[in-house]
């Protein structure tokens, strides 16, 4: 014998079938409003504020047009702080910093250094004429130097840090992959954000401390006029020249905005909205990026781009030849106000005229 | 085995172990040294003299409180911050309480963890920039200063680093530096934290039974 045949589906079969589908979805539709006349809101929208039928009384576009306009809802699991969906300015802040901040402040500090080399290149050394003279002039005082050391500190463990925050997902993210440039942003995060408020407290104090001869004096154009550091000779200047005061200047505008937006990013309830964190977001990035840039300049005239210029700032003399040559009209004055000009100090080094023994 | 297993297994077993037997070793050594006999008339107690001078110290002398104030504010930031932050923060707590002790203690809101932090940090680079920058300071120090300076200063900042609390890469990290940090402390001045209650006893006891506040 063979195999039975396979009874075929009559139309009483399929129209019972269809029967009970139809059911189930009926069974499902009245589980789901809750009622079996299918007339009421889905049970799930009804404690919210989404009224009519699927889409409520709105059309979609509507909708997503009110999410996209930052349209407060009463949205379920949030505190009663911000009620909003899509923060659409999010997305324009976004493109800023992803896009020109990162662009162009990545260029001003590669110019910057590019800048720096070419001028060392160029120039070299910037040296005493015809040597040092043995004898140290005091200039900055011990407390200058405390507090200029302790931000500079600060300074460089918060550029490298904000630079990697800002910079580092172009530049180590390929190199070291997602899940170790996770670590590596959150270590960068918690450091800048713990020791910012350490910098907002040295800026004040050191602002405060620099501020008496960083201002505007009769003369300091002169400096500008006859070359500033590019001029071939030595233009006078008073205990700061005007580039360092433009340096001051800029540390007390940009360092401040740096600050103030600084403290916003690290204690966010301090906001009233997102779009404030945005802003100063992008306030605290552009301030930093110039600083940083115009920091590399500094490093480098402070360091060996000038012959004599550090021990200043490490030691608190400078060799009397520096003083003249460097900051003339601050040198007379210094040594004629009776400060100490220190003879053979061994804090400058021998004077190299100095016959052998 | 992780890294994190590593570090906080065997390396931890080992660097306790170096640091707690090292310092032992050193104290007994110190205690070895012994003193010569005193055979002058004490004029007041030695004893005395030693107790005195372990609080007496705390505070810098009269004649000198404003040259030492600025290594006197940041010591004690530096100190007592760095004090706070070990016994007190919650992480370390934890941390104790699960490797080495096996109860806890009450341990600093989070807010008090940073600040504490902060205050640490401020008073360690302050006392380094004087390290660096004050003419004695430069002459009397040595690589052993810098070392354990910056390696003290290293452990903290991996501390910071590891303050989110969710990389595991992190927080091994930061054991690997401390546990650095454990081992250099017997073999180095780091051991000041314990000896300073010797030599400040022993200057204490000499100057007290010649009847000298000391």
């Amino acid at each position: 014998m063979g195999k039975p045949m396979k009874e075929r589906p009559t139309f009483k079969h399929l129209t019972v079938m269809a029967c009970l589908m139809l059911l189930s979805v009926w069974v499902f539709a009245a589980g789901m409003t809750g009622s079996f006349d299918l007339q009421s809101q889905a049970y799930a929208q009804t404690g919210g504020n989404v009224p009519g039928k699927s889409l409520g009384n709105q059309s979609d576009s509507d909708f997503w047009r009110k999410l996209r306009r930052g349209q407060p809802f009463n949205l379920s699991g949030t505190p009663g702080g911000v009620q909003v969906l899509i923060q659409s300015p999010g997305e324009e802040w976004r493109s800023l910093r992803n896009g020109p901040l990162s662009y162009w402040g990545g260029l001003m500090i590669l110019v910057s250094l590019a800048f720096v080399v070419v001028f060392f290149l160029v120039h070299g050394r910037i040296k005493m004429t015809g040597g040092r003279t043995g004898r140290a002039v005091p200039r900055f005082s011990q407390p200058e130097r405390w507090i200029h050391w302790f931000i500079a500190s600060l300074f460089i463990l918060l550029a490298i840090t904000g630079l990697f925050v800002m910079f580092g997902r172009y530049v180590i993210l390929p190199i070291i992959g997602q899940q170790a440039w996770s670590a590596f942003a959150s270590a960068s995060l918690q450091a800048h954000n713990l020791l910012g408020p350490l910098f907002i407290v040295a800026l004040i104090i050191m602002l405060g401390v620099y501020l008496k001869d960083n201002i505007w004096q009769k003369g300091d154009l002169t400096w500008v006029l006859q070359g500033g550091f590019f001029s071939k000779g030595h233009p006078p200047s008073w205990k700061y020249n005007l580039g360092e005061k433009f340096w001051y200047w800029l540390l007390f505008f940009a360092g401040l905005a740096i600050s103030g937006s600084g403290l916003l990013l690290d204690f966010p309830w301090l906001a009233e909205r997102v779009q404030q964190l945005q802003l100063a977001h992008l306030i605290h990035g552009g301030s930093a990026v110039i600083l940083i840039a115009v920091s590399l300049v500094h490093i480098y005239l402070g360091t060996i781009g000038v012959e004599g210029a550090l021990e200043g700032m490490t030691q608190g003399y400078v060799d009397e030849k520096w003083a003249k040559e460097h900051h003339g009209w601050w040198a007379e004055e210094a040594m004629a106000e009776g400060e100490d000009v220190v003879e053979g100090a061994v804090q400058t080094g021998q004077p190299d005229n100095m016959p052998a023994e | 085995m992780t890294f994190l297993e590593i570090t906080e297994g065997p390396l931890w077993v080992l660097a306790s172990s170096v640091f707690v037997l090292g310092a032992l070793w050193r104290i007994v050594g110190i205690i070895r040294f012994g003193r010569k006999p005193d055979i002058s008339i004490p004029r007041a107690s030695a004893l005395m003299g030693a107790i005195k001078g372990q609080f007496l110290h705390f505070v810098p002398h009269g004649g000198f409180s404003f040259r030492t104030l600025y290594h006197l504010v940041a010591g004690y930031m530096f100190h007592l911050g760095l004090f706070g932050l070990l016994i007190y923060a919650a992480p370390h707590v934890l941390f104790l309480k699960e490797n080495v002790v096996g109860f806890d203690w009450v341990t600093m809101p989070r807010w008090g963890f940073i600040l504490t932090a902060e205050i640490a940090f401020a008073g360690l680079i302050l006392l380094w920039i004087r390290r660096i920058s004050d003419p004695v300071m430069i002459k009397i120090s040595d690589a052993d200063d810098h070392i354990a300076s910056w390696l003290t200063f290293l452990a903290m900042l991996t501390g910071c680093l590891a303050l989110e609390e969710s990389h595991d890469s992190l927080r091994a990290l930061h054991m690997l530096v401390v546990e650095i940090w454990l081992m250099y402390f017997p073999f180095s001045r780091l051991m000041h934290a314990v000896t300073f209650m010797f030599s400040r006893g022993y200057t204490g006891a000499f100057f007290g039974r010649r009847g000298v506040v000391p």
